[in-house]
């Protein structure tokens, strides 16, 4: 495996559902150890993008490389099995049971008796314990339901939930949309310490100033296609909301996909 | 607030059903005459068993979140064709074969397996067709009872083979054979819901559909093993009702669905899914079965059972929502 091949490679995916089509021919690609910021408009296509990668749905066309090699995932498990961890915009808790149920959903550690699988939970709380106390979240119980929990308590659950289970690649919807100033902070600080670890990123923000914080590019989606793929250092948030919302004050360029003139934009391009 | 008193009010809370069936017992013990003897309270316990195994189905499949309004046909069906089978007269065919302890397994088998095909259709429907499940099993609810009554002809099955019969009259301390049965599966279920994974993606997948399919559990293979088990159970309520009355008729264990419906609710599990506990639902049963005890002893009509069934449910579901405040309140 070569050093210039990049983790995750999607070539030319399209989603139609019906008549409609969400994404029409997407290229990205995510690097090891890389923070992608995936930025677009309300309805641009960035959470259809983040259900294929994370095999909740099937493209309807192109190919997603994974390791170099041409992948197809039929359900989140197969993708979890590759390596590819998600967090939704819309929290993927079960509220109706504890943090630790939640923490340990679809890995539960089980002791067989009479081939009979029988949880341990004991042994799940004590590494729920370490985990949350790793990352600094206070919850007053391990063994409250979550529905009794906070909007960020929520959050954090998830987060660590991903950073404990790790993978080769995060997929992160949002992630921050519930947390406070401090917990933000401490969200991105781990975001660069888990692609420290050489782990691929693609975080999808709304905001701005947290894109530039933590990414090392940014891939702005509009109707669909890529409109921009910049490194952070040659880019400014004035012409990525340019990007975004189509509009063409700091370029002179046409709108859409290839007509794109930003100078970064066409080197990737020719490198895809 | 004290973690410890709190955690008091907690366990209280979690078990009110077996609270309110202390009280009970404990009040038509001291007002109703001949009330408090053994043999009343084993009486409780055998009546309770068909109506506990079926309910325990029908908690599970409640409790992933789905309903199940097949299981009382369910049981009828099953419980004809043993009788039908097994059974010397009227439309019964009095198979019988050597040795004579293996006719009650093939038999017990032949009524799971009935009850097995039932779940599995109601399963194919909800989760391959995609259809509600309210539809799919009230449908079942209505065909599986006209089945029993097409293959019987309206008639019934009697003299069910002496080798099955006697499952009906052993008791052991005292208490039918019958009634130990269900507390068995009551023991087995409650186990299977707490400790195994099978039990764990259950509740889940009752408290979030989309969060399961998202970590990587089957959701759709645990929502139709529910059906299934529910239909198994049903198929046991069944073969257990047919050595009871030694046979089957066409009409076999109509309103048995409301009762079982009654006992889970009352014993705590949530119709939003994703909440509630089989212990609870057999202090459920008992409850139900106690009061039902108490009208017959005082001779009042039988139509007021069902106004007090109906009143008891919905006492339950208000204790619920009640339930719900107190504990936010708390936290």
């Amino acid at each position: 495996m070569t050093d210039g091949e990049p983790l995750l490679k999607l070539e030319r995916i399209k989603k139609h559902f019906g008549a409609i089509e969400a994404l029409r021919g997407v290229d990205m690609t995510v690097s090891r150890g890389e923070v992608v910021a995936l930025l677009g408009d309300n309805g641009a296509g960035k959470s259809t993008l983040v259900k294929i990668i994370a095999g909740t749905y099937p493209p309807s066309s192109g190919r997603l490389m994974f390791e170099g090699e041409e992948r197809y995932f039929a359900s989140p498990k197969e993708a979890k099995a590759a390596g590819i961890e998600t967090v939704y915009q819309d929290l993927s808790l079960c509220t109706n049971a504890d943090v630790v149920a939640n923490f340990f959903m679809g890995r539960e550690i089980t002791k067989r008796y009479l081939g009979i699988p029988v949880l341990q939970e004991r042994e799940m709380e004590k590494v729920v314990a370490e985990a949350m106390r790793n990352a600094g979240t206070k919850i007053p119980s391990l063994r409250v339901n979550v529905e009794n929990l906070s909007g960020g308590q929520r959050q954090a659950i998830e987060l660590n939930r991903f950073v404990h289970w790790g993978g080769k690649l995060v997929v992160l919807d949002e992630p921050f949309a519930a947390l406070g100033v401090e917990q933000t902070r401490r969200g991105l600080e781990m975001i660069r310490r888990v692609a420290a670890g050489g782990i691929g990123v693609i975080v999808i923000t709304h905001i701005m100033e947290q894109a530039f914080q933590v990414a090392d590019r940014l891939v702005v989606i509009r109707q669909g296609a890529v409109a921009g793929d910049l490194k952070r250092e040659e880019t400014t948030p004035e012409k990525v909301i340019d990007l975004i919302t189509g509009g063409t004050l700091s370029d002179a360029g046409t709108d859409g996909d290839g007509g794109n003139s930003d100078p970064a934009y066409q080197r990737e391009k020719t490198r895809l | 607030m004290s973690p410890a008193r709190r955690a008091t009010i907690e366990f209280l809370l979690d078990n009110l059903v077996w609270l309110m069936l202390i009280v009970v017992l404990a009040v038509f013990s001291a007002t109703i005459p001949n009330y408090f003897q053994f043999g009343i309270f084993a009486n409780i316990f055998e009546q309770s068993t068909f109506v506990g195994v079926m309910a325990i189905g029908l908690a599970i499949v409640i409790i992933a979140g789905n309903l199940d309004l097949s299981v009382e046909s369910t049981a009828a069906l099953s419980a004809m064709v043993t009788g039908m089978l097994f059974a010397s007269s009227g439309v019964g065919m009095g198979i019988s074969f050597s040795p004579a302890w293996l006719m009650p397994v093939v038999s017990l088998l032949i009524a799971l397996a009935v009850g097995g095909i039932i779940g599995f259709l109601n399963g194919f429907f909800v989760i391959r067709v995609g259809m509600s499940a309210f539809i799919v099993t009230l449908a079942s609810f209505i065909w599986v009872r006209g089945l029993v009554v097409a293959i019987s002809g309206g008639r019934s099955a009697q003299n069910l083979a002496p080798s099955i019969r006697i499952i009906g009259m052993e008791d052991i301390l005292g208490v039918p054979l019958l009634a130990w049965i269900s507390v068995l599966c009551f023991a087995i279920f409650a186990f299977v819901m707490a400790k195994t994974t099978f039990g764990r993606y259950i509740t889940l997948v009752g408290g979030n559909k989309d969060a399961t399919f998202r970590a990587g559990i089957n959701s759709d293979r645990i929502l139709w093993s529910s059906f299934i088990v529910a239909g198994v159970l049903a198929g046991l309520a069944g073969w257990l009702l047919a050595i009871r009355t030694s046979g089957a008729t066409a009409n076999l264990g109509v309103g048995m669905l409301f009762n079982a419906f009654a006992a889970v609710v009352i014993g705590g599990v949530s119709l939003k899914g994703g909440i509630g506990k089989l212990p609870g639902v057999y202090a459920g049963v008992l409850l139900l079965y106690s009061i039902h005890t108490a009208i017959n002893l005082m001779g009042l009509p039988a139509h007021f059972t069902q106004m007090i069934l109906g009143g008891l449910v919905l006492a339950a579901v208000l204790l619920d929502t009640f339930k719900l405040r107190l504990r936010e309140k708390l936290l």
